[in-house]
């Protein structure tokens, strides 16, 4: 099992998750967050805009599905062709163990 | 070192708390989060209490409030953990939520700068 992250603009959250509900994997939890990443933030005359909201995707899956819905995520959320800066990250942590609440199993 | 993400209904959060803290886990973090799962709750609940409904729900699942809550324990807590989070939001329905568990490499107080299983205790 594998949690992603996926850091992605808020605009194009929407679009990120029904590519994912189309490829067959429903399950998403959304945040809020606001952050920068290499760039320092936007630089915008004289002001600066250091911490620029985004959307947090959380997505849990099995390993054999994991690449697949890295380039889902990573095709809906760029901005064009070959992207822009800001269009975000995708993290990618090992889970050990998942339980599902209802039933009270071992399993998503 | 073990992280415990759990997602879970807003209205059962009070008693997830207490139970957390009666089984000697008071800290945790908790966030306010829009999520979807499987997406067969609606449908479900439609076919229960109104069936003359069913056709009128969108096959696409809606997002729902939801609290994500994160829990660091040391390893030998985390059944307890995972079993007290379980116990106290199990109504039997689709909707209860998930529990993840993830293996963390190492923890800081930073009031004290102290490292390890210290800070959780």
């Amino acid at each position: 099992m594998y949690l992603l992250r996926a850091i992605v603009r808020p605009e194009k959250s929407p679009i990120v998750m029904n590519a994912l509900l189309n490829a067959g994997f429903p399950a998403v939890t959304k945040l809020s967050v606001f952050g920068r990443g290499k760039q320092r933030g936007l630089k915008v005359g004289n002001v600066t805009y250091d911490e620029l909201p985004k959307d947090l995707l959380m997505i849990v899956i099995p390993e054999k599905d994991k690449d697949f819905v890295i380039e889902t995520i990573i095709e809906s959320a760029r901005s064009g062709d070959k992207g822009q800066f800001g269009d975000g990250k995708i993290f990618v942590t090992p889970v050990t163990e998942t339980y599902t609440i209802s039933s009270g199993k071992k399993e998503i | 070192m073990k992280l415990i993400l759990a997602i879970i209904r807003i209205a059962k959060m009070q008693e997830t708390k207490m139970a957390l803290q009666d089984a000697g886990l008071p800290s945790f973090t908790a966030m306010p989060v829009l999520g979807r799962g499987k997406g067969h709750g609606d449908l479900e609940r439609a076919a229960k209490y109104a069936p003359e409904h069913v056709e009128l729900i969108s096959s696409v699942p809606r997002l729902k409030s939801k609290r994500m809550i994160t829990l660091m324990v040391t390893d030998d807590k985390k059944d307890l953990a995972v079993e007290t989070i379980l116990k106290m939001n199990q109504t039997g329905e689709s909707g209860d939520g998930k529990i993840f568990v993830i293996d963390s490499s190492d923890s800081v107080h930073i009031r004290t700068g102290e490292k390890g299983d210290i800070t959780l205790d």
